[in-house]
């Protein structure tokens, strides 16, 4: 079914929010994967700041404009069970994502701070683990929302 | 899922891998710019090689697969307006972006050679507004992309 013009920039804003946290996400992860048997912490940690300052806002972004899209789109009016399994595996992925992302940002954090007396090198890592993680929950996201499936 | 709902969510797959390598490189560039010694460089270097297959790949595949939709569809023709927009726009982000990758790629090279001169003229090349520019160019003419692929103007 075509959709109409009227969501386009609610659409606009869902994407480009999408788009920043997956690329926040993938320069997060890469950093803490190429740096992860360095001795110096500097990748680990570019690779929590990434987190914080572009996928976090990424993610805000993109759920602002996902909410936008659902609500333009009339997604209020239509019951549950009728809804199309795209936007159920949408919400879970991006409400359960967010919680993980969450999670590697308190990690990564704590890893920061401690980073400064020479810990934290194992936080740091499990916050690169989950930025990879979240990566593929993401991809599968991405085909959804594109391909619909129902 | 038909054909036509795969080669969508493979072409939007494509846009992400571009769109992923972009910010990638826009974190590089934001923290080249605030570098003050050649060891605080090297770690750009290293982690700049996970955006080429991105941006390479997510380029030529957003291109084909963007045609075959174009084809497929019932509803859009490969000459309309729009979609010709976002061919000339497309190859346009590669000219720019082609500029930007010989600028960091000449960086990195100068990085390798060593030498007290060389990594002073990488730390000022870094600084430099050329590549970031140039750079900011790549992703300003990508959103562009996104919001003709979004709006469809003349659709």
């Amino acid at each position: 079914m075509p959709r109409t013009h009227g969501i386009d920039l609610a659409l606009f804003v869902h994407v480009i929010g999408a788009m920043i946290l997956m690329g926040g996400l993938v320069t997060a992860a890469g950093a803490g994967i190429i740096g992860w048997r360095d001795t110096g912490g500097g990748l680990r940690r570019l690779s929590a700041l990434t987190l914080f300052a572009v996928a976090l806002p990424g993610w805000i972004v993109m759920r602002v404009g996902a909410e936008w899209v659902y609500s333009k789109e009339g997604w209020d009016d239509v019951p549950d069970k009728l809804q199309p399994t795209w936007l159920g595996i949408g919400y879970i992925t991006a409400d359960a994502g967010g919680i993980i992302l969450l999670v590697a940002l308190i990690l990564g954090g704590i890893g920061v701070r401690r980073a400064r007396s020479g810990g934290g090198a194992g936080l740091l890592k499990a916050s690169t683990v989950l930025a990879a993680v979240l990566i593929a929950v993401y991809v599968v996201t991405v085909w959804a929302m594109g391909g619909k499936p129902n | 899922m038909n054909f036509y709902d795969w080669m969508l969510a493979l072409h939007l797959l494509a846009a992400f891998a571009i769109a992923a390598a972009l910010v990638l490189y826009s974190v590089l560039v934001f923290n080249g710019r605030r570098m003050e010694s050649p060891d605080q460089t090297k770690f750009l270097f290293r982690i700049a090689p996970i955006g080429t297959p991105l941006i390479g790949g997510g380029s030529v595949l957003a291109l084909i697969l963007g045609v075959i939709l174009a084809i497929d569809s019932d509803r859009y023709e490969i000459w309309n307006g729009w979609i010709i927009a976002a061919i000339v726009l497309w190859a346009l982000m590669g000219a720019i972006g082609g500029r930007t990758g010989k600028y960091y790629t000449d960086v990195q090279k100068l990085a390798q050679e060593g030498g007290e001169g060389a990594q002073q003229e990488v730390l000022a090349r870094l600084r430099a507004p050329t590549g970031a520019l140039l750079h900011l160019g790549t992703v300003l003419v990508f959103v562009l992309i996104l919001l003709d692929m979004i709006f469809k103007p003349g659709a």
